[in-house]
C-alpha cells in the first residue's frame, strides 16, 4: 500500500544548523497494516510523515501510494489518497467553519470542487450518523463553530476527516500528544476503532511506548533517520517497554539518550 | 452649526459609507476570511476610479465602465497573488509592490493627469453627493448603493456556500487542514484576492462617480477605512450576527458607523489634523478588543494565535 | 460583552466630542446674529492656500463684517475628505462654499447644484470641471478665481535671465492636478523660444531628491511650476540645486523663496482676496454667480531671491523685486 525508497532529506543544507533528517530510509507497509512509529526527538519520524504527505519533496528516494509514484505531486493533490492527522488539535479543522461545513469539505477530498451550493439533506444525516459513533454528542451542534470544540473533540471531529472519505493511507502524526491523558486515551481508544472498522491501512506516531505497544500490529522506530527496529506478527503481540528498550540497545550498542520521552 | 445640519449631514454620510463598505467587504474577503493582510486596495481603489472615469468620458455606459473597474481591478489583485504565491513575496509584500506599481500604471490609465473630474452636469451618474436628498428614492445614492450592497452580499452569500467557496472560507481558518483535505491552498489565495480587489475598484467607480473625480491620491489611507469598517462592523455585530451573509452587512454598518462618527467629528469642528490619530485610535481599541475578550474572560489565547505558529512546527522537521 | 463593546464605543465617541469642544468657541453661530453663512473647503495646509483662504476670509469680513461667519475646514491633502467635508456644508445649508484647490471644487460641485460655489487656487477650470471648449465662465453655482501665472511671461523670464541656456529641466509632481498642465504650456512656450524641455516628475516627497538631482545633472536652467508638493519640499529642491549651481525658476513666490532665483509672482492672498469680494457681491449685492467669469489675479510682480541669486552670481535686471 505505501512504499519509500531509500529516501534521503537534509534541512538547511551547507549552514550550520545544516540537518540530516532521513537517512536512506525505505519502508514498506502492506494493506491493512496499522504500523506504530516510535523514537527519539529528532529521529525523523514526523519528517517521514512529511515525506509521504508531500509538505516537501525528499532530496532523493521515492515514494509509492497504492502503487502510484507520488514522489513529484503536491501536496494538496496526494490528499485524495491520505488521510490525515496533526499534533496540534487547532490546525486539523477550521474553527470558523461549522462542523457539518468540516466535515463537507472532508467529503470532498480528492473530487472537484465545484460552483455547487452544498450540503445536501442526505450528507447531513449521514454526518449525524457518523458523528453519533464519536460518542461525544456533536450530532446535535452540526451547525456549531468547530472553534467552539475542546481540543479532544476537534482531534475526533480531525479523525472522523480523515477516515470520512476512505483514505488508502492514515497519517497521525502524535495526534493524542496534546490532549490531556484521559482524553487522549479516549481519543486513541476512537482511532482504533476507526482503523479496524474501515481496515485503514495506517502511520501512527507516537510518544508513548505502552501505546506503540498496544495499538497497532507493528511497530518501527527510527534513529538518526534510519529505521533500527521492524516488529510485526506475532512478536509484536508479545512485546513490552523492556523489551523494546532491549532491542533497542542490541542494535545500536547505545544507552537511550531520551529515555522519559519515549516511555511518555 | 447646529444639531439641524448634523442631521442634515447624515444621508450623506450613510452613502459614503454604504461605497467604502463595499471596500469593507473586500477587506473582510482578504483580511478576514483568507487572514492576509493586502494592501493592495490602496491602489486598486484608485485603479476603479480612474478606469471608470476614462471609460464613461470616452463615452460609454455607466453599467460598461462599473464592469470594465470591476475587472481590471481583479487583474490587479491577481497581480497581487501571483506575487505572493508564484513567486513566495510575503503577502503584505506583495500588495505593496502592486500597490506602487498601480500609482504609475493610474496615472496612465487617466493620461498622465493626477485627477480626472466626472462633471455631474454632464453625465449621467449613478451616484451623486447631489443625489442623497429631495430626490425620489430610485435616483437616491443611499438607495441606490444599499441595494448594489445587498446585490453583491447575495451574490458573495451564494459563492462561499458552494463547495468551492467553502473551501476559501477554510483557507483562512486552517491552511494545514485544507492541504490535507486535498485543497489548492495557493490558487484558493490567488481567487480571493482577485475578488477582493474586484469588490475594491468596483467601489473605487462607485466613489469617484459619488465626490465627481477621479484621482491618484484618492486610495490613500483606503486600507485603514476599511480595516476600521471591519473591525467596527465585527465588534459591534459579530456576537449577534452569525450568518455569513449578515457578516457582509456587518462591514457594511461597521463602515457606516465610520462615516457617522467623522460626520460627527468634523460637525464639531475638530482640528482635522487629529483626524488620524483618531481614526488610528478607533482601529486599534476594535482591534484590541477580541484580544483582551480572549485573554481575560474566556482564559484561553485565541485559536487563530496557536494556528499560526504551526509554520514553525512543520518546519523544525522532526 | 455587548455592552462592553457598545460602552466603548460610546467613550470613544465621547472622547472625541470632547476633545474638540475647545475648538468651537468661535462658531456657535446662532447667537451671533449672523446672517451668511459661508464654508471654506480647503485641501491642504501650506502657504498659497492659507494665503487665498486668509485673502478671502479678510475681505468678506471687510465688506460684510459682522454679517458673515465663517467656517474653515482642512481636508488634510485627502481627496475623499473633501466629500465629507462638502456634504457637511450642504447639509447645513450654508449660503456659499469656497472651495479651495481643485478636488475641494470637484467635491462642491458634486455635492450642489444650487449653492454658489466660488473656486480658488485652480490652474484652469476647464480641466479641473471637464468643461469642453471652455469660454471663461462655468455657468450654474460655479465660479471662482485661477492661480494661472501667465505661464508665457514665465517663459520669457527664463529667457531674460538665461539667454545661454539651453537645456530646461521641468521639475513636478505627477500627483498634482495642476501641473501637468503648467508644464504642457510651459513646454511648448519654452520650445518656441529654442530650448529643450525635459519633464522630470515625481510621485511623492521620497523620490524628489533623487528626481532633483537628475534633473540637476542634466540641466541648464530648472523650472518648477504652481505644485502642492514642491512647495511643501523646497528644502530638498534647494540642497539638491544650490550646491549644483542649477538656478530655479519658480511659478510661484512661496517657492521662488525657497529654492528658486526668481518668479513672475501671483499673490494668492489677492486672489482669496478677489474670491471674497466676488462672494460679497454674490451675497449681499444678489450678483448672478452663473454669469461670473473667472477671475485672474490683478497684478502680476517679477520678483527674485537675493541670497540665492548672489550665491550663483547672476545678475538681475533692475524691474526685479526682492522676494522678503
Amino acid at each position: 500500500m505505501l512504499e519509500i525508497k531509500n529516501i534521503s532529506k537534509t534541512f538547511n543544507a551547507g549552514t550550520i544548523n545544516e540537518k540530516r533528517a532521513l537517512d536512506n530510509l525505505s519502508l514498506k507497509l502492506d494493506e491493512g497494516d496499522f504500523v506504530t512509529v516510535i523514537g527519539g526527538n529528532g529521529a525523523g519520524k514526523s519528517t517521514m510523515l512529511n515525506a509521504v504527505a508531500g509538505v516537501w519533496k525528499p532530496d532523493l528516494g521515492q515514494v509509492f501510494i497504492g502503487g502510484v509514484d507520488v514522489t513529484k505531486m503536491p501536496e494538496h493533490k496526494r490528499a485524495k489518497f491520505l488521510g490525515r492527522v496533526f499534533q496540534d488539535p487547532m490546525i486539523g479543522t477550521a474553527a470558523n467553519m461549522q462542523i457539518e461545513e468540516n466535515l463537507a469539505i472532508a467529503m470532498r477530498r480528492g473530487n472537484r470542487r465545484t460552483l455547487k451550493w452544498f450540503i445536501t439533506k442526505k450528507e447531513r444525516e449521514s454526518y449525524r450518523e457518523k458523528l453519533a459513533e464519536l460518542g461525544l454528542g456533536l450530532e446535535d451542534r452540526l451547525k456549531s463553530k468547530v472553534g467552539l470544540l475542546s481540543g479532544g473533540q476537534r482531534q475526533a471531529l480531525t479523525l472522523l476527516m480523515a477516515s470520512l472519505k476512505t483514505p488508502k493511507l492514515l497519517l497521525l502524526d502524535e495526534h493524542t500528544a496534546a490532549l490531556d491523558p484521559k482524553t487522549a486515551a479516549k481519543v486513541l481508544e476512537l482511532t482504533d476503532k476507526i482503523v479496524n472498522e474501515n481496515k485503514l491501512t495506517t502511520l501512527m506516531i507516537t510518544h508513548n511506548m505502552n501505546d506503540a505497544i498496544a495499538y497497532g500490529n507493528r511497530l518501527i522506530m527510527l534513529s538518526d533517520g534510519k529505521l533500527i527496529l521492524d516488529i510485526k506478527g506475532e512478536e509484536k503481540k508479545h512485546l513490552t517497554v523492556e523489551s523494546v528498550l532491549a532491542k533497542f540497545y542490541e542494535v545500536s550498542g547505545d544507552s537511550f539518550a531520551d529515555d522519559s520521552t519515549l516511555l511518555g | 452649526m447646529n444639531i439641524d445640519a448634523l442631521i442634515n449631514g447624515l444621508p450623506g454620510a450613510a452613502a459614503q459609507g454604504l461605497i467604502w463598505g463595499i471596500v469593507a467587504i473586500g477587506i473582510y474577503i482578504t483580511y478576514k476570511i483568507l487572514d492576509i493582510a493586502d494592501l493592495t486596495v490602496d491602489g486598486s481603489l484608485g485603479t476603479g476610479g480612474a478606469v471608470c472615469v476614462m471609460m464613461m468620458l470616452a463615452g460609454y455606459s455607466n453599467g460598461m465602465s462599473l464592469a470594465a473597474a470591476f475587472v481590471i481591478g481583479m487583474v490587479t489583485g491577481l497581480v497581487t497573488g501571483l506575487l505572493n504565491t508564484v513567486m513566495g513575496i510575503p503577502a503584505i509584500l506583495a500588495g505593496i509592490l502592486t500597490q506602487l506599481g498601480l500609482y504609475s500604471v493610474n496615472l496612465k490609465i487617466m493620461g498622465s493627469r493626477a485627477n480626472t473630474p466626472i462633471n455631474p452636469n454632464n453625465y449621467d451618474l449613478l451616484v451623486s453627493l447631489r443625489n442623497v436628498k429631495n430626490v425620489p428614492f430610485y435616483e437616491n445614492a443611499i438607495f441606490i448603493t444599499a441595494v448594489i450592497t445587498l446585490v453583491i452580499v447575495a451574490i458573495l452569500y451564494l459563492f462561499f456556500g458552494t463547495e468551492f467557496g467553502c473551501t476559501l472560507r477554510a483557507t483562512g481558518g486552517s491552511e494545514a487542514m485544507c492541504r490535507a483535505q486535498g485543497v489548492n491552498v495557493e490558487f484558493n489565495k490567488v481567487v480571493g484576492l482577485t475578488i477582493s480587489n474586484g469588490l475594491v475598484a468596483f467601489a473605487g467607480g462607485l466613489l469617484a462617480q459619488y465626490q465627481g473625480f477621479a484621482d491618484v491620491n484618492m486610495g490613500r489611507g483606503a486600507i485603514v477605512i476599511g480595516l476600521a469598517a471591519v473591525v467596527i462592523g465585527e465588534a459591534i455585530f459579530g456576537r449577534i450576527f452569525s450568518n455569513f451573509a449578515l457578516n457582509l452587512i456587518a462591514m457594511s454598518l461597521g463602515s457606516i458607523i465610520y462615516y457617522l462618527v467623522l460626520q460627527v467629528v468634523i460637525w464639531r469642528g475638530l482640528d482635522p489634523q487629529l483626524l488620524k490619530l483618531l481614526s488610528a485610535i478607533i482601529v486599534a481599541i476594535f482591534l484590541a478588543i477580541p484580544y483582551f475578550k480572549g485573554k481575560y474572560f474566556n482564559g484561553v489565547i485565541l485559536a487563530r494565535h496557536s494556528g499560526s505558529e504551526k509554520g514553525d512546527a512543520e518546519n523544525a522537521g522532526n | 460583552m455587548k455592552k462592553l463593546i457598545t460602552g466603548i464605543l460610546l467613550v470613544v465617541m465621547m472622547l472625541s466630542l470632547a476633545a474638540c469642544g475647545g475648538d468651537t468657541a468661535d462658531d456657535d453661530s446662532s447667537n451671533t446674529g449672523a446672517v451668511y453663512h459661508v464654508g471654506v473647503c480647503q485641501l491642504v495646509e501650506h502657504d498659497a492656500l492659507d494665503a487665498a483662504t486668509e485673502g478671502f476670509v479678510d475681505a468678506l469680513e471687510e465688506k460684510l463684517g459682522d454679517a458673515v461667519e465663517i467656517e474653515v475646514q482642512l481636508a488634510q491633502g485627502e481627496p475623499n475628505n473633501c466629500t465629507t467635508i462638502i456634504n457637511n456644508f450642504v447639509a447645513g445649508n450654508v449660503d456659499l462654499i469656497m472651495a479651495n484647490a481643485t478636488p475641494a471644487l470637484q467635491a462642491a460641485v458634486s455635492g450642489t447644484d444650487t449653492i454658489p460655489i466660488l473656486g480658488t487656487s485652480v490652474t484652469e477650470y476647464g480641466v479641473a470641471l471637464g468643461i469642453d471648449n471652455f469660454n471663461g465662465t462655468v455657468g450654474g453655482n460655479v465660479s471662482g478665481t485661477s492661480d494661472l501665472a501667465p505661464l508665457d511671461g514665465q517663459a520669457a523670464m527664463i529667457q531674460e535671465l538665461f539667454p545661454e541656456a539651453k537645456k530646461v529641466g521641468l521639475l513636478y509632481c505627477s500627483a498634482e492636478a495642476n501641473s501637468q498642465y503648467q508644464i504642457d504650456v510651459v513646454t511648448e512656450e519654452l520650445t518656441k523660444l529654442g530650448y529643450e524641455c525635459t519633464p522630470y516628475s515625481f510621485s511623492d516627497s521620497n523620490d524628489l531628491a533623487t528626481v532633483a538631482t537628475s534633473a540637476a545633472e542634466n540641466s541648464d536652467v530648472i523650472y518648477v511650476p504652481t505644485d502642492n508638493k514642491c512647495a511643501d519640499n523646497t528644502g530638498i529642491i534647494d540642497n539638491v540645486c544650490r550646491p549644483a549651481k542649477v538656478p530655479v525658476v519658480a511659478g510661484e513666490e512661496g517657492i521662488a523663496s525657497g529654492c528658486g532665483v526668481a518668479t513672475l509672482s501671483i499673490s494668492y492672498y489677492d486672489i482669496g482676496y478677489q474670491t471674497g469680494v466676488m462672494a460679497a457681491e454674490i451675497l449681499a449685492e444678489g450678483a448672478d454667480i452663473s454669469t461670473m467669469p473667472i477671475a485672474y489675479a490683478p497684478s502680476v510682480t517679477k520678483k527674485y531671491n537675493a541670497e540665492i541669486c548672489q550665491e550663483l552670481g547672476i545678475t538681475i535686471p533692475d524691474d526685479y523685486v526682492a522676494i522678503d
